[in-house]
């Protein structure tokens, strides 16, 4: 039985790994070990996560810090696909850094919730819809840091980006119809405009307008570049930006365990 | 895109007058036959504008980017501003003189959303004047939007959701909607037991059976995301007597009858089916309506 004290223990193996392979990923040439050490970190954190779910007796999705473990576990996995695709040298020192930042969180505030999963959440529409958005996170994340190191560095290609956020736009649209499939199934109503699902059609709709601005007018870098970070903002107000927000308070479906 | 910022702008305005002039949307009005007309309306507008396009140099330029991006970013931006003001639940009059509060009835915002509409409608036929199997990805992208978004919202007056109390030993064909007006209902249920069930999980359990008017008998249990379906009705657990728990011997049904349903599923299906296939078909070709 594992709990969130033995995080470290498989936080920190995987995280040297990880580090090890961004070092070598920034030289020429040997990308074997980049592979074998992201994806043997990947491994050790993958065992956690399904240790805890097996300890939790449900999957860990259910509070802040569980779906943090998803986003740390997704974000090198993102990294590692983007480097083998576009072989960017510095992007799996980015992934690993946003990673650690996420493994640390955890690591100070866990947040300890009892097993007791409502009613509403024991469905198998849930484990899909959440690892789904998780990973459309990680994508999205790593395309925004790229955007943000583009708007500081010179210009350059613009291609990178936009595929990470295609496929990230993707795994959105079919995080958000789970959700309303889901929804159809649990409530009654596949869509009621609750705070976070306005939220949610707002940022499907900025990163639409992304995808749809990147061919209307290719050539002007910058304006899309600030459009894809302010489609980044939209999203975290969206996954945990909400629970702060006033008008949000007390009426949203989707503020369980707080 | 000057223009259809222009568009945009003149529709908030023109929504503003709207709003002023007539009250928030009514949206019970578009109960059937209404919505059918409407949608026939809609449809017959697109198809008309999408065949005068030669002609007419508005009808084509709303089938371009240029048209569609303002479009996109002002219902954007009126959805950001419905995420930060409190709203009011469905069929509440708003709680300002704006009407914000009650945003799915605010003019501008269904009025940018219909334009929106129009100019998804009037792309979707532009490409299917062209059929080739490079339009599949963009055809389940915008028509499955079109489908889902117009059929959920013309359909939406016509979902009947009632909230229906029973008693364990009771049965009951009346329940009420969410003005709290009693209607009679084609479906009566007859509660057996309510329980709480903590093992292996905590469920809420009603053990019913389920009565048609043509004569029909169903018996069988509903738990919370395990809706039971009678003669295009949907049943679902919705509540109990929080004060006695597990000792309730009432049970509360959700009763949801949405005769647009399918056709929304069909428009979600699509939108799904066009994420798995979109990332893959890269924009490198020729795009038919770039400038």
């Amino acid at each position: 039985m594992v709990d969130w004290n033995d995080l470290w223990l498989f936080a920190l193996p995987a995280l040297i790994c990880w580090a090890i392979a961004a070092v070598l990923s920034l030289r020429d040439g040997r990308q074997k070990p980049v592979y074998l050490l992201t994806i043997g970190g990947l491994l050790i954190f993958g065992t956690y996560i399904a240790l805890m779910w097996h300890s939790l007796e449900r999957p860990p999705l259910r509070t802040m810090g569980e779906t943090r473990l998803w986003y740390s576990f997704f974000l090198p996995l993102v990294g590692l696909v983007t480097y083998s695709r576009w072989h960017y040298r510095w992007v799996l020192s980015f992934s690993t850094l946003l990673s650690a930042v996420f493994i640390c969180i955890n690591l100070l505030k866990p947040e300890i919730h009892s097993k007791e999963m409502m009613p509403a959440l024991q469905s198998p529409w849930f484990a899909p819809h959440v690892i789904i958005y998780m990973f459309a996170y990680a994508t999205t994340g790593v395309a925004t840091l790229m955007a943000l190191w583009q708007l500081f560095r010179k210009h350059g290609d613009l291609s990178a980006i936009d595929n990470l956020t295609r496929v990230g736009l993707a795994f959105i649209t079919i995080g958000m119809l789970f959700g309303a499939l889901w929804a159809k199934e649990a409530w009654g109503t596949y869509w009621s405009w609750d705070p976070k699902e306005t939220w949610a059609a707002a940022t499907w709709l900025c990163y639409l307008i992304y995808v749809h601005l990147r061919r209307c007018r290719p050539a002007e870098v910058r304006p899309a570049l600030l459009w894809l970070v302010l489609c980044f903002l939209c999203l975290q107000m969206c996954w945990w930006g909400i629970n702060y927000l006033p008008s949000a308070q007390g009426v949203s479906v989707h503020t369980y365990g707080n | 895109m000057k223009e259809g910022g222009l568009v945009c702008s003149a529709l908030i305005v023109a929504g503003m007058v709207l709003q002023l002039a007539v009250g928030p949307v009514r949206w019970d009005t578009m109960a059937w036959p209404a919505n059918i007309i409407v949608l026939a309306v809609l449809l017959l507008g697109i198809t008309t504008m999408h065949m005068l396009r030669g002609k007419v140099q508005l009808f084509r330029w709303m089938a371009t980017l240029q048209a569609g991006i303002p479009a996109m970013v002002t219902c954007a931006m009126l959805t950001v501003l419905m995420g930060v003001t409190r709203q009011v639940p469905s069929g509440h009059v708003p709680m300002e003189p704006i009407g914000i509060t009650a945003m799915l009835s605010f003019w501008p915002f269904v009025l940018s959303y219909v334009w929106l509409m129009v100019l998804v409608g009037m792309v979707c036929m532009t490409r299917l004047c062209h059929p080739s199997w490079r339009n599949v990805p963009f055809l389940l992208n915008h028509l499955g939007i079109f489908i889902a978004l117009v059929a959920g919202t013309l359909g939406n007056a016509d979902m009947q959701s009632l909230r229906m109390m029973v008693q364990e030993g009771k049965t009951e064909w009346r329940a009420m909607d969410a003005r709290h007006r009693v209607h009679e209902l084609p479906v009566a249920i007859e509660l057996h037991d309510f329980s709480i069930e903590e093992q292996p999980r905590l469920s809420y359990v009603s053990d019913v059976t389920v009565y048609t008017k043509s004569g029909i008998a169903v018996r069988d249990t509903i738990r919370v995301n395990k809706p039971l379906s009678v003669r295009g009705w949907k049943i679902y657990q919705y509540s109990y007597d929080e004060a006695k728990g597990s000792m309730s011997d009432i049970s509360v049904f959700e009763l949801v009858r949405d005769p647009w349903l399918p056709y929304v599923y069909l428009g979600i299906f699509m939108l799904l089916a066009g994420a798995v296939a979109s990332p893959k078909s890269s924009p490198k070709g020729k795009d038919l309506n770039g400038k």
